[in-house]
């Protein structure tokens, strides 16, 4: 006969404050296959797990259950404690009695009591029909695909190749670099990003481990862990990126000037363009929309002035494929666009710019050669007001959140003015300086003394335009009165959010996102670099907001993770995985079409013992099966099992409450 | 022909019988005729939302009511304080079955209310119900040479998800329909500035200083005049103008006219129809710049920043 121990887990305040936790383990008592129950305050911690481990030797258990926290949780933890005792880890059951009772009957601790010793008898009776299960292996491809190329991108990508593990680093834009190639010195030690980041730039292209493909968007994603098919999109570029040598010929001949994006639109790029002489690839690619050649028919210069002929107005998107077993995204950021700030002039007045624009005037290599300058008049701006969480922390016209890293490059934004218009003062208007991480209050400290920066706590409330000059009202809290400041330059440090595409990129990844479109990490404390999807990690602000240090660190997290799942030749995986009857099956194929994950094929075996005659079964890949059970329930000649959810454990549960 | 419900609202037949009375003969000429809502009531401004509730709802709701009696599907406002509660009043009403049960109690008489009608300014009727476009083909005497600096307000866009009309902080409906006149709308930074509303009688020092700052940015902008679409600014800038004036020591000298004054103006009406002598800022000087187009185009200065693309290619 079974011998099933339960343990009743207080979870500290979380399980014990809204569930009776002593009188849960009573009733337990009384079901006559528990041989042992007990309750402890923390089941998952060491002395916890002893208890499990001395109790299944000690009273020859045959299965366990532990009454605690979500399977999603310590179903690892528990299952290890099992095998540490020398017991098979299935034989292991959870009852989720914290997600499932005490957190949500919070207002009623005899129903969440109730329900919780429900959730035991259920448990108990499952387990009972609990059957010894071994992990499976799986091959898996030692390739991982990482996408989007920006700060993050490149060090998850250098630093998996690194581990001698092949790349695929897919960028959307015909270069690699994200927007910190857009930056100019960065906090809070001020090295110019230029130099820091090219570099790594150069290497990206260069590593034998590392296949870029820029210009580039990802299709579709097949598969599992381990063992994922990707769809990648190369747009036409329009030039042979193997005989172009670079050399510029065609982009200083080409006639049409459209808004240059690297630059923020203050000046014009051509419609043949790289994006940056510091590009990476450092090949041009044809602009469509613009090109009057593709639009019109009209003009064809560059591929006149080609010497070497890359020139092919005929190219055609391309549709690729690789295998890979894991994927990193890293899409970052946009800039959220402040035009709801009407009460500003956004839009009506030219020298508002946003901080990235303002990055882009103070940077060395930027269309105004490092010197800001008004956008109306070219005058270079002597009183500047930087205006902060704009789109930030504002529920009524922008989002709720802090963007993180705008008190900080504001306060760089300070400095830079005050160098290059020493004549300059700088005022700041803000709700709060947020400034924590290594160096970044002392930054921020020393900013102010150094640039003599005015700070004004307060929101502003209107920009209205006197002269040429633009009026800045808003509250000084400190006074507790209404300012005015004359500006000749007003930048607002305007919040970042998700990119756009995020949404479509997470369904067709599989993956899941917030309400505002950043990719959602599988747990915010313990797990923050993976997905909830196994193989795929986030690195930088497609998972939040965050600078350029804890980008990194992110990043290389993820390598860490990637070079961890490929450690082995094979790898691990439950065995809750579906097997097919070949008795039982009628051939219908109905699972074949349920299965969302494409496990089950079909194959052909005798009619009968000795039978040349052949018929079709469903046949069940279980490196693919996730173990959904969809395929269990749609199969109307019960000829499908998935092994942990047997219909026997069903039934007991069942029949137990 | 069209027909428009009308509310005239307490100040059309008195501080603002001029916005009534050109807003009667713009309609003329706009081939609409009004009717008057039988047996309205006061729309509860300001005192009855301070008040309670009940009554805040219950006296705009009963002129709704009143309103769904007649057959057309529209009711036009002259003043932004009727507008705003009886705007309000519907939207709240809409939004709410339960409340608009609760407060019919009230309206028993009248019947039932059903949100059939809806509730414009008359700026906003003219905007969107007329057409700039069908203006622009009634003027006879353009006002060219005209620069007005259209004020808006508080209430007219304001709240945004009540009124659903225009930009609560930056409206252009009333800058078209002068542009479509003939004169210019100068950029006018403070069109919705608060002008003091109602302090000008509890707390008149109120007045003068926010009504003292539009007169001073609306000069500042360029403009010979200042238009309006409510009764209550045109009240502070015009009547306070002398005592604001005084109180800095600055001659702002601008007249404020009812956007109704001049369109009927614009579309050919005797001069002696248009009350101007009801004014207190003598309107003179401003209307003898209608016919004096500056010969100089300003000069536009060359921005660093330009956003669309351009082709060289012939
Ligand atoms: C004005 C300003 C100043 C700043 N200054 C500093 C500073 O001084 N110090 C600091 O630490 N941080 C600074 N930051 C923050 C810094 O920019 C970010 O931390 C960093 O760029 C984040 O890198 P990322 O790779 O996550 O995102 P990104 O830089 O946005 O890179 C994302 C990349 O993914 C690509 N991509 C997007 N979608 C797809 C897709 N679907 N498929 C393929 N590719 C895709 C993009 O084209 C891009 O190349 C500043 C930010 C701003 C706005
Ligand atoms: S001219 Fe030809 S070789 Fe030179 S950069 Fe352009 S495409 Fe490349
Ligand atoms: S063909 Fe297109 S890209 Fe080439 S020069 Fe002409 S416009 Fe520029």
């Amino acid at each position: 006969m079974a011998r099933v121990g339960v343990f009743v887990c207080f979870c500290g305040a979380n399980i014990a404050d809204y569930v009776d936790v002593p009188q849960v383990v009573e009733e337990v008592k009384r079901i006559k296959e528990v041989k042992y129950a007990v309750e402890y305050k923390y089941m998952c911690s060491d002395p916890g797990q002893g208890l499990i481990r001395d109790a299944i030797v000690q009273n020859k258990l045959t299965s366990i259950v532990v009454a605690a926290c979500s399977p999603r949780m310590h179903e690892k933890t528990f299952r290890k404690a099992l095998s540490d005792a020398g017991m098979n880890p299935y034989l292991l059951e959870v009852a989720n009695i914290r997600e499932h009772s005490s957190w949500v009957h919070q207002k009623d601790k005899k129903a969440a009591t109730e329900k919780a010793m429900d959730l035991c008898r259920m448990a108990v009776a499952k387990s009972i029909a609990n059957e010894q299960l071994h992990e499976i292996s799986v091959p898996v491809t030692k390739r991982a695909l990482v996408i989007g190329g920006g700060i993050a991108g490149i060090q998850a990508a250098l630093d998996i190749a690194d581990a001698r593990i092949p790349v695929v680093l897919v960028e959307k834009s015909p270069s690699i670099g994200g927007k910190m190639a857009q930056l100019d010195e960065t906090f809070p030690t001020l090295d110019c990003a230029q130099c820091i980041l090219t570099p790594k730039m150069v290497d990206v292209a260069s590593h034998p481990y590392i296949e870029l493909i820029p210009y580039a968007e990802v299709l579709e994603l097949q598969g599992f862990v381990g063992n994922y098919k990707v769809k990648i999109k190369k747009k036409a570029s329009y030039v042979n990126f193997k005989t172009c040598t670079g050399c510029g010929a065609c982009w200083q001949k080409c006639p049409v000037k459209v808004p240059n994006e690297y630059n923020m639109g203050i000046d014009k790029r051509k419609a043949i363009y790289t994006p940056f002489p510091q590009a990476v690839p450092n090949k041009p690619v044809i602009d469509a929309e613009h090109c009057t050649m593709l639009t019109k028919g009209k003009c064809g210069i560059c591929k006149k002035v080609c010497l070497p002929g890359a020139i092919d107005y005929e190219m055609q998107d391309e549709i690729i494929e690789r295998e890979v077993g894991a994927v990193v995204v890293a899409t970052g950021y946009d800039m959220w666009d402040p035009t709801p700030y009407e009460e500003y002039g956004v839009g009506r007045f030219k020298d508002i710019i946003t901080s990235l624009e303002f990055e882009r005037m103070v940077s060395a290599n930027g269309p105004t050669n490092g010197v800001p300058q008004r956008p109306s008049d070219g005058k270079v701006p002597k009183n500047v007001v930087f205006i902060k969480c704009v789109g930030s922390r504002d529920e009524a016209k922008g989002i709720e959140y802090c963007s993180k890293i705008c008190c900080m490059y504001t306060t760089k934004h300070t400095i830079l003015l005050h160098h290059k218009v020493h004549d300059s003062h700088a005022y700041v208007f803000y709700m709060d300086i947020r400034a924590a991480g290594k160096g970044y209050e002392e930054f921020v400290k020393k900013a102010q003394v150094d640039t003599g920066t005015t700070y004004l706590r307060g929101r502003v409330s209107k920009i209205y335009k006197k002269g040429d000059k633009l009026m800045v009202r808003g509250e000084d809290a400190q006074i507790g009165q209404v300012v005015e400041v004359e500006a000749d330059l007003v930048v607002l440090a305007t919040a970042v959010s998700a990119p756009k595409d995020n949404p479509e990129l997470a369904r067709l990844l599989g993956i899941s996102y917030d309400k505002y479109g950043y990719l959602s990490e599988a747990h915010p404390k313990l797990r923050p670099v993976e997905t909830a999807k196994a193989g795929i990690f986030l690195a930088g602000c497609t998972q939040a907001p965050k600078d350029i240090p804890e980008t990194v660190s992110q990043a290389s997290a993820c390598a860490a993770k990637v070079c961890g799942l490929f450690a082995g030749d094979t790898m691990k995986k439950d065995p809750m995985v579906s097997t097919i009857n070949n008795e039982y099956c009628s051939g219908c194929q109905n699972c074949v079409k349920v299965c969302p994950y494409g496990a089950i094929v079909t194959d052909e075996v005798p009619i009968g013992h000795g039978s040349k005659e052949l018929r079709t079964v469903a046949k069940i890949n279980e490196g693919v099966c996730q173990g959904c059970g969809s395929c269990v329930a749609i199969c109307r000649s019960m000829a499908i099992n998935l092994a942990g959810f047997t219909d026997p454990q069903i039934i007991n549960e069942i029949v137990s409450i | 022909m069209k027909k428009l419900t009308y509310f005239p609202g307490c100040s059309a037949h008195g501080t603002s019988e001029e916005f009534d009375s050109t807003l009667k003969l713009v309609l003329k000429t706009l081939d609409v005729v009004l009717e008057d809502i039988p047996d309205w009531n006061c729309c509860g401004a300001t005192s009855a939302h301070v008040m309670t509730e009940n009554l805040a709802y219950a006296l705009p709701m009963r002129n709704l009511v009143l309103a769904e009696k007649l057959e057309n599907t529209t009711m036009g406002i002259a003043c932004a304080s009727c507008y705003q509660r009886m705007k309000v009043t519907k939207v709240h009403m809409d939004e709410n079955p339960e409340l608009a049960k609760r407060i019919n109690t009230t309206v028993v008489e009248e019947g039932t209310y059903q949100g059939k009608v809806d509730v414009k300014s008359m700026l906003q009727y003219f905007y969107e119900d007329i057409g700039v476009e069908t203006i622009r083909e009634k003027v006879t005497k353009s006002l060219a040479g005209l620069k007005v600096a259209c004020y808006y307000g508080c209430l007219l866009t304001r709240p945004k998800n009540i009124t659903n009309f225009d930009s609560p902080e930056y409206p252009v409906s009333m800058d078209q329909i002068c542009e479509a006149l003939g004169a210019t709308a100068t950029e006018f930074d403070y069109k919705t500035e608060c002008c003091g509303a109602s302090f000008s009688i509890s707390n008149t020092e109120v007045v003068l200083n926010l009504s003292g700052q539009i007169l001073a940015m609306a000069k500042e902008s360029g403009a010979h005049a200042i238009v309006v679409a409510c009764p209550l600014c045109q009240s502070n800038l015009d009547m306070r103008q002398p005592d604001i004036e005084k109180q800095q020591g600055i001659k702002y000298d601008i007249p404020v006219f009812y956007i109704t004054q001049l369109m009927a103006l614009a579309f050919g009406n005797p001069i002696d129809q248009l009350k101007f002598p009801k004014h207190i800022v003598p309107v003179e000087g401003a209307l003898a710049n209608i016919g004096k187009v500056s010969p100089v185009p300003e000069k536009v200065k060359k921005p660093i920043k330009a956003v669309e693309a351009e082709s060289e290619v012939k």
